[in-house]
């Protein structure tokens, strides 16, 4: 059987931290997902509605951002929508590994940039579409034991 | 987010506690950096009651780095949660940053890098 939550909230940081408590308490408490699976998921979504409040809104409170939760047997899908700026064609696709620091190179001491990539780490697929004035970033993992709700 | 600090010796420690995210960053950026440009630019940053972080709170470990190190100083990290630690194993920081599971190797550290540039 596949379940479905959705969640709706407004673009503002503090609204972030909302969504993050909600998720995890579905994950560990309803639905009992392995530790691993939650962290992943957890930090995925996170990371994905910073981009959303910071790029999308570029900032801007007052704007819907909508996380759907889909649970399946063994796989777990994020979809996270929003109606802001779209991500430019190709951005995702770029986003491969992340770049080593050089201790002794402070140029390559990079404080920005790694949320794609960190999205992309924790989860199997990621795809990203821009249609009709609605932005959907997709996500989807493959569950360590599957749902034991 | 909660932020104490001392001083032990010239050397600055904030310990954080909760969770390092978006909401906090820039209020935790700002008073990281204004410790930092007011001591001498060594800092212990504890982070054993950071229970999670995102890439914003990567972001603040960074700049906070980069102003220790511009100051002739140095950022060391104390105590990290498995999941810290594995976010920044993940980003490949662990190249930059000396990280510490005790406060006192942490301050040593620290102490002979001041000894290392004076000399």
């Amino acid at each position: 059987m596949t379940r479905t939550i959705g969640l709706d909230v407004e673009s503002r940081p503090e609204c972030i931290e909302l969504l993050s408590g909600a998720l995890c308490g579905v994950c560990q408490r309803q639905l009992a997902l392995p530790a691993a699976d939650i962290s992943a998921i957890h930090l995925a979504m996170v990371e994905a509605v910073n981009n959303v409040v910071e790029h999308a809104y570029n900032g801007e409170s007052g704007h819907l951002v909508r996380v759907e939760l889909e649970l399946a047997p063994n796989r777990c899908n994020l979809r996270v929508r929003d109606h802001g700026q779209p991500m430019a064609p190709g951005r995702l696709a770029a986003v491969t590994t992340f770049a080593e620091p050089d201790p002794e190179d402070p140029d390559t001491w990079s404080t920005r940039g790694r949320g794609l990539a960190i999205i992309k780490s924790c989860m199997d697929t990621v795809e990203y579409e821009a249609r009709d004035g609605v932005n959907t970033l997709f996500m989807s993992r493959t569950l360590a034991t599957g749902e034991s709700a | 987010m909660i932020l104490t600090h001392r001083n032990i010796e010239g050397i600055d420690i904030v310990s954080l506690s909760g969770r390092l995210v978006m909401a906090d960053v820039p209020q935790v950026r700002q008073k990281l950096l204004a410790i930092v440009e007011a001591g001498n630019g060594k800092l212990v940053l504890d982070l054993k009651g950071v229970g999670f972080m995102d890439s914003s709170g990567l972001s603040v470990l960074v700049s906070v780095f980069k102003a220790a190190r511009a100051k002739g100083g140095d950022m060391v990290l104390l105590g990290l949660s498995p999941t810290v630690r594995s976010l920044i194993e993940l980003t490949r920081l662990q190249h930059i940053f000396s990280i510490f599971d005790d406060e006192a190797t942490a301050l040593a550290r620290l102490a002979e890098s001041a000894k290392s540039a004076a000399g």
